[in-house]
């Protein structure tokens, strides 16, 4: 008897342990992944591919800066293609408590417009990634588990299990291999309610760039409809010191050049 | 006749072989396939196939099931915005529909300006809960041209929710799980379920159900006649069981060979019965007259030598009446004409075979008192006489009645409506009303434009095109709603410029229409525009709803089309396509119309080379021919006055009566020259044969043909209907000219007829 309550109190323990390690393992990874140095400059070539292969292109230059890890971030979007686009920006000011900012700007009309922020889970520029899957979820409104530990593509991986405490989300919870090394979430499976896995995340390809490892190629999947982005980044530099000046109406209007090339 | 004297031989073995081949054929029936889709009238690679196929793969686009929800007292309340986003959340989670491509007001973006801030969202994301936010919604929505008349009526009574399914196959079933859902949300609202792929899905299922229930009372019917002719169960069954048999035999066949079940071969049952039992009835009603407790071996004998010529005759004649249909470039209908032709070449075999080893077996007792019957009937013999006596005036009332009847054929209207396949108060037919009261149609065809190069579609010229087009199309009485990426465009353009009608336009730079659609494609999910135009932007669909599935609407807006077309060419290096449903019935149409047509003809030439052969003559041929034209024109007369549309089943019909319409003259000429050859004298021959035993043999079949269908008229499906009609009046119009018209001809012919020594 003794034995078993002692055996109860380390399981009960453990599987404290166990979630408060999810958590903060999910916390590692989203800084890893998500904010990583205070500001990034990228090239990104985004390619959204419909079930029955015809494809549409997109490259933009992407700016972020962190005000705080895991809390407000800005972005600035520049896109180069397609042609007919070229010179729209669009801008987002992050905040952990509350709506996105989004703003857009269309240069034949020579507007700024302000977008509504929807919800995070809706797709960010068309993709199949969401605005969630770019800018990241906070960590609080998740209940996270350790499932096991797993060897995915040679790397050692934390396999967590994310649950949305409100039902106000697409998925019902989604699972994420973590690499042991770099933090980084090498898969992630999205379950929508009936238990079935209807989109998918793979980082395909990981490289190390001024010793921040970065996901250099993305794929999301739509496994329902059978669409699916890839996403490549170019050019990745971390820590090149922007200004939080650059993310406001009037650089959307004007953008930096000196920032874009 | 060597056929005949074995089974006389051997009749335990005839019998026996009998039932042995039957049971081979049926053990396939286990394994039969059903196809019920009416697309497949046109082979898989015809072109509009294969181009619907493309079509349907590049814009992603599904048929769909459309429901309607109605609420008298307007759906802007909180109680029916709810049901209409329950109904779609729950929808979307329903195997075999297309989730990303259902279309409601919670379903479908909106572009919209509020305060400064621009929103790409469902009107209906959430509902509502305070009336200023339900008049807002209601506001947003009705004088909205991408929801107004397409998911909203413009009396704010009704709703829509399109409902795309991955294959037509499950429009059945989906239908009945969408019916589980809004069943306990009825009341106030009312909901009605419609569209082509239901239709022709459910036709499908109902279809089988009806065979089950009318061919067996065809039968059944059949039995009763001939019982009714005879008095007779033991005469009755074995012209029941050839029937019946070479049903099996044909249907079997089929199976066996891998064949589907498709519209068309569901009807050889009823088709086969009716024809199967003539030679029979022929057979029998001679064995009947001439039995007198004679020797019966060569009592049979006597009756196969004088019939063998002309049941071989008649059966070859319709075997290759429907045989033609092989040539036609309809699959269903080469297979439905093949197996009836097979049908009927053994249903003769059964009648040389199987009926005398029967009657050879019968016992004496059942025979009895079977000699004092005689074929007599004054109404022929009236007919006969006065047709013999003033044969000239009954030539002329003939062809002043064939004219009559031309003038018929005329009026003859080529249409065709799956939906119309069902009954007036069938719930379908139902729907369909409502639904296309309440919204611009639920027959949706695709107006495909494409060009040669990519990113053309975003150019102002070939927008503003659409445009024009669109409003043309809308003018027109037949079309409901059109949808394009126009449209969208000029949503944007509205939008962006706070709702100023000035701007409710094509821009007149592509890259500012780049940039719009650019807007609202990285505000909304990634396969958005997908059902409006191509990822490279080189083709663009145009989404044309209509009130009518008619196919003389839908060719009737061909037409319009292409006039706009000629006076306002299309934009240099566009070309223009259609497709969708509609427009594929309109193509299955016109080739089944054009082959039935061609096959018929071709028949008639084959019959009639038959008939010189049979006759050695080619005045008898002629002779022969009449009644047959005569009874098709007045059919065809009687629906062009009826007006009836020519349509699928009318079409299969036209083949039928060749074959059938033929069997009658050729058994009263046939008999009339045996009766002549016998008789020696022209006045007697004739005399018995329209008096006589022949005669009635004929209007027995007449009868059982003409009746034999009639139960089909019971069916709720109906070009069951229609074939019943059709028949009954077939059947009496051949009866009627070969028994009335025919001994005029012969009489006023006579010399030509009678020349070189015959009579």
């Amino acid at each position: 008897m003794k034995h078993l309550v002692v055996l109860l109190m380390v399981l009960t323990l453990s599987s404290y342990v166990y979630s408060e390690d999810a958590k903060e393992i999910m916390r590692r990874s989203q800084n890893a992944f998500l904010y990583q140095a205070d500001d990034m400059k990228v090239k990104v070539t985004m390619r959204l591919i419909s079930s029955s292969g015809a494809e549409r292109r997109r490259v933009l230059t992407m700016l972020r800066r962190d005000v705080t890890d895991g809390g407000r971030q800005f972005y600035y979007i520049y896109f180069h293609e397609p042609p007919d686009v070229k010179g729209m920006t669009f801008m987002v000011h992050k905040y952990p408590d509350r709506d996105d900012d989004r703003w857009l700007f269309i240069p034949a009309l020579n507007m700024v417009k302000r977008i509504a922020a929807r919800d995070r889970a809706s797709s960010f520029v068309g993709s199949d990634f969401t605005y969630e899957d770019v800018s990241g979820r906070d960590i609080d409104e998740d209940e996270h588990q350790l499932l096991r530990k797993e060897v995915l593509k040679g790397e050692n991986c934390l396999v967590i299990k994310s649950i949305p405490r409100k039902e106000d989300m697409p998925y019902s919870y989604r699972i994420s291999w973590i690499s042991e090394k770099t933090y980084l979430p090498l898969k992630i499976e999205y379950y929508n309610h009936t238990g079935k896995v209807y989109k998918v995340f793979t980082a395909d390809e990981v490289k190390n760039i001024q010793g921040y490892p970065t996901v250099v190629r993305r794929t999301m999947r739509n496994l329902q409809s059978g669409h699916r982005t890839e996403v490549s980044f170019e050019e990745v530099k971390y820590n090149i010191g922007l200004e939080e000046g650059i993310f406001t109406e009037r650089f959307l209007r004007r953008p930096p050049r000196s920032l874009l090339r | 006749m060597s056929l005949v004297r074995l089974a006389l031989r051997y009749p335990k073995l005839t019998i026996a072989l009998t039932i042995f081949l039957t049971i081979l054929l049926v053990s396939s029936m286990p394994t039969m396939k059903i196809d019920t889709d009416p697309e497949n009238m046109l082979s898989q690679d015809e072109p509009v196939r294969v181009f619907h196929r493309q079509v349907k793969k590049e814009f992603g686009i599904e048929e769909m099931i459309v429901l309607g929800m109605v609420n008298e007292r307007g759906i802007f309340n909180k109680g029916s915005l709810r049901k209409i986003k329950t109904l779609t959340d729950e929808i979307m989670t329903i195997e075999g529909v297309v989730a990303e491509d259902v279309m409601s007001l919670s379903a479908t973006n909106n572009v919209i300006s509020r305060a400064g801030l621009l929103e790409v969202r469902p009107p209906l994301e959430r509902v509502p809960s305070k009336e200023e936010e339900i008049v807002l919604l209601k506001k947003e929505v009705m004088d909205n041209p991408l929801f107004r008349d397409r998911l909203v009526s413009s009396d704010g009574k009704g709703t829509a929710i399109y409902v795309p399914i991955v294959d037509k196959d499950v429009a059945h079933e989906v239908a009945e799980r969408i019916k589980k859902l809004y069943r306990p949300l009825e009341g106030p609202e009312r909901f009605y379920m419609a569209g082509l792929p239901l239709a022709e899905d459910t036709f499908g299922a109902e279809m089988f159900k009806e065979m089950a229930v009318v061919a067996p009372l065809a039968g059944g019917l059949l039995m009763l006649l001939l019982w009714l002719l005879f008095r007779r169960v033991l005469l009755v069954v074995p012209a029941m069981v050839v029937a019946m048999l070479s049903v099996l035999w044909s249907m079997g066949a089929m199976i066996w060979l891998g064949l589907k079940v498709h519209i068309m071969s569901s009807m050889i049952p009823v088709f086969l019965m009716p024809i199967a039992v003539c030679d029979s009835v022929h057979v029998l009603s001679d064995f009947y007259e001439n039995y007198r407790g004679h020797d019966r071996d060569s009592v049979i004998k006597d009756v196969y030598t004088s019939l063998f010529k002309p049941m071989l005759y008649t059966s070859l004649t319709t075997a290759v009446g429907f045989a033609n249909l092989a040539w036609a470039k309809i699959p269903p209908v080469r297979v439905f004409g093949l197996f009836v032709a097979f049908g009927v070449m053994a249903a003769w075999l059964l009648t040389i075979t199987f009926i005398p080893a029967f009657l050879v077996l019968l016992k004496e007792r059942s025979l009895k008192g079977i000699e004092t019957k005689t074929s007599r009937s004054r109404v022929l013999a009236l007919m006969a006489d006065v047709s013999l006596a003033k044969g000239k005036a009954v030539v002329v009332i003939g062809v002043v009645l064939l004219l009559v009847a031309i003038f018929g054929i005329l009026r003859l209207r080529v249409n065709d409506n799956p939906v119309k396949w069902f009954k007036e108060h069938h719930p379908l037919r139902v729907a369909d009303r409502v639904l296309n009261r309440i919204i611009g149609g639920t027959y949706i065809s695709y107006l495909v434009f494409e060009s040669n190069e990519s990113e053309r579609m975003k150019s102002p010229e070939v927008l503003k095109y659409i445009d024009s087009l669109q409003r043309y199309l809308e003018s027109h009485h037949l079309v409901g709603k059109t949808t394009s990426v126009a449209d969208v465009v000029k949503r944007i353009n509205y939008v962006l410029h706070d709702g100023d009608p000035q701007f409710e336009s094509i821009p007149d730079d592509r890259r500012t229409i780049g940039q719009y659609l650019f807007l609202f494609l990285m505000s909304s999910d990634p396969d958005e525009l997908d059902n409006l135009v191509t990822y490279d932007y080189r083709k663009a669909n145009l989404w044309v709803q209509m009130r009518s599935g008619d196919n003389r609407d839908m060719s009737a807006v061909v037409k319009a089309v292409e006039e706009f077309v000629e006076e306002n060419p299309l934009p240099e290096g566009i070309t223009m396509k259609w497709s969708g449903l509609p427009y594929l019935n309109i193509i299955w149409q016109d080739m089944m119309v054009k082959g039935m047509l061609k096959a018929t003809v071709g028949s008639y030439w084959v019959v009639f080379l038959l008939l010189v052969v049979l006759f050695r003559s080619v005045w008898w041929a002629v002779v022969a021919i009449l009644p047959l034209s005569f009874s098709i024109i007045f059919s065809y007369g009687l629906i062009g006055f009826g007006g009836k549309d020519y349509d699928m089943p009318i079409a299969v019909c036209s083949t039928l009566t060749l074959g059938l319409g033929i069997d009658f003259a050729i058994h009263f000429c046939q008999r009339l020259r045996g009766g002549l050859k016998q008789r020696g004298d022209f006045h007697q021959a004739i005399q018995w044969v329209t008096k006589g035993e022949p005669s009635v043999a004929i209007a027995r079949n007449a009868i059982v043909v003409g009746l034999g269908f009639l139960p089909l008229v019971l069916s709720t499906l109906t070009p069951y209907v229609t074939v019943g009609l059709f028949f009954g009046s077939l059947a009496f119009f051949a009866g009627m000219t070969t028994l009335f018209f025919l001994p005029a001809l012969i009489v006023t012919f006579r010399e030509r007829l009678f020349r070189g020594g015959q009579s």
